[in-house]
């Protein structure tokens, strides 16, 4: 079965150096190899591999073979890859042909490794086997190290080091570019489906993870950050949050001062504000936030409050005049004084706290009775994004 | 969980009580101090509505009550829930500090690694360096964001932009009322 594959790729070279065969004999070669590999768990294999530095430049010979034929169907990014390929072929075609069996072999290891099961919180008890352990972890390593760039793995394989960790940083790409789609079947982990074409190592797809959960929330904060949606790029876009955050709180600092010059003792009063009918002014200063359709994606549950909030905000421009006029109506409630100034000796003779409350409870069911859902907390979110939803669609 | 408008009204009627609560021992105080209280009580009010829930919050009362007179200020202000506010975030913050020694050794690690990867590349083509220059940027304006955000130095990147959203939410949460409340008090005092 070892044998399997360096016939295979002999047949591939065969015909002018693998340019002339169609993709799909090439996938299909590929395809049967791995069935056949997949049976095998090499264990032994693989420290031998490891210890042997005569490897690299033979793997890299047979990697670049197989990687050329590539961009007919990788789907990701690879498309920089196979253009710096003719540059590694070139360097590595006067190299050696021989020793096809330790290639396989070292292959074979690799794709036997690429249909464990994959965990994807668990680092370090990651694989079955004990021997892998400490070159997995330190393939992790390497691959945390250079992130997801397959070309900068690419370039330390054309360097003619046959070095411990090259050897290492040679047999990922291998398991990389040999892979397919594999399947978790482990109970109580997540389960996270490899791509055609990527690596199946549990670093990587749980990096892949991390990363399109972080892309994700990117996208909120597109959402949230006005004149974000220009700018595209982790760059960029971190640019314009970062200028929002500041430019926010410069206000805050700016608002309080301002606030500090008006009032002369610090005491606000609220009553006559809304006596005055002011707010409704107000609300026309209140942010618009566009495109919230995006935001009500009911499997993101976790950041609630800007999604919720963004979401809502639409609505809540009409709505607000109502809802401060029940605020007032629930500050005066408890507040009888013909004048019209709050002073601090007032507010502790009316205990605040329980009125306070009370006096948002009242807020809260006029909201409900006014059509509007305002999720309790012990409500379940997603009634709540629904009615959201509904709302938005009337 | 709250849509913005209860957000602010919540916001608005914690910051009138911390004001209330402070502005009953002094009677004057000159414009910083001023300012300084309503900013004070502003940024508990609202770290309090979160009630400890985001590290942000948290970071924010903890920053509050470190000095000393802040903290008096600060439990005034907060009012009879203060201490077991304060208790809560300091056991959250103390895990936060044990967090930032292991973070840091783990940091210095992997600069560690990645110079050394970095010096054996004796020649990288063009789209490497555009990538690790791209990834300088990213990292750059990350640890500028997380010095923007209260107690976002010791946060991975999922978490700190979590954090962000959440704090943005509240800024502008706060900003609005402010600003109206400005507005108000102007159109009041010029009547």
């Amino acid at each position: 079965m070892n044998r399997a594959l360096p016939e295979m790729l002999h047949c591939l070279s065969g015909p002018g150096n693998g340019t002339d065969i169609t993709v799909l004999e090439r996938q299909r070669t590929r395809v049967k190899w791995q069935h056949q590999e997949q049976q095998n768990y090499f264990v032994g294999n693989f420290q031998d591999l490891v210890g042997d530095g005569r490897c690299g430049s033979v793997l890299r010979h047979v990697v670049t073979h197989s990687v050329k034929p590539d961009p007919g169907f990788e789907m990701n990014s690879t498309i920089t890859r196979t253009s710096s390929c003719p540059h590694t072929e070139a360097q590595v075609a006067p190299e050696a042909k021989g020793k096809v069996s330790e290639p396989a072999e070292k292959m074979s290891s690799t794709v036997g490794r690429e249909s464990y099961k994959k965990r994807k919180a668990d680092k370090v008890q990651n694989t079955k086997v004990v021997a892998e352990d400490d070159a997995k972890d330190k393939r992790s390593k390497v691959c945390a190290e250079e992130g997801e760039s397959k070309i900068t793995t690419e370039q330390t394989r054309t360097k003619n080091t046959t070095t411990h960790p090259n050897n290492r940083e040679t047999s990922a790409d291998t398991s990389r570019e040999n892979s397919k789609a594999s399947e978790v079947q482990k109970p109580d982990y997540i389960h996270v489906r490899a791509r055609r074409g990527q690596a199946t190592d549990s670093h990587s797809l749980a990096e892949r993870v991390r990363r399109e959960k972080i892309s994700e929330r990117m996208k909120y904060l597109q959402d949230l950050v006005p004149g974000c949606n220009k700018v595209t790029g982790k760059a960029g876009m971190l640019d314009e949050i970062i200028n929002y955050v500041q430019s926010l709180q410069r206000q805050v600092e700016f608002l309080s001062m301002k606030l500090a010059t008006v009032n002369p003792r610090l005491d606000f009063n609220i009553e006559d504000l809304f006596a005055k009918e002011i707010f409704p002014a107000c609300s026309a200063n209140f942010p618009t936030i566009g495109s919230s359709s995006e935001m009500t994606n009911p499997a993101y549950l976790q950041i609630n409050p800007a999604q919720q909030m963004v979401a809502c905000c639409g609505l809540e421009m009409g709505v607000n005049t109502p809802d401060l006029m029940a605020l007032r109506r629930t500050i005066s409630a408890p507040v009888s004084l013909p004048e019209t100034y709050f002073d601090a000796s007032c507010f502790t003779q009316l205990q605040p706290p329980s009125t306070w409350d009370a006096d948002l409870q009242n807020l809260f069911n006029l909201d409900s009775n006014q059509g509007r859902s305002i999720s309790f907390p012990s409500q379940p979110f997603t009634g709540s994004i629904e009615a959201s939803n509904l709302k938005m669609e009337t | 969980m709250r849509s913005p408008s209860s957000l602010k009204q919540e916001f608005l009627k914690r910051w009138m009580r911390g004001l209330q609560r402070c502005t009953s021992s002094k009677k004057d105080m000159n414009v910083l101090e001023r300012k300084k209280v309503i900013k004070l009580s502003a940024d508990l009010a609202i770290a309090s509505a979160r009630n400890g829930t985001t590290s942000w919050s948290r970071a924010l009362i903890a920053n509050a009550s470190r000095d000393n007179d802040n903290r008096i200020l600060a439990e005034r202000i907060l009012g009879p829930e203060s201490d077991i506010l304060i208790k809560r975030v300091s056991t959250s913050v103390g895990t936060v500090s044990c967090n930032r020694k292991i973070r840091s050794k783990k940091i210095l690690k992997r600069s560690c690694n990645s110079v050394r990867r970095v010096r054996k590349g004796t020649h990288l083509p063009q789209k490497v360096l555009a990538k690790s220059i791209a990834k300088r940027l990213v990292q750059k304006r990350t640890q500028i964001l997380k010095r923007l955000v209260p107690g976002g130095e010791f946060m991975d990147e999922l978490s700190l932009i979590e954090e962000t959203l959440d704090y943005i939410a509240y800024l502008r949460a706060q900003v609005d009322v402010m600003r109206c409340i400005a507005s108000a008090t102007e159109l009041i005092n010029h009547d």
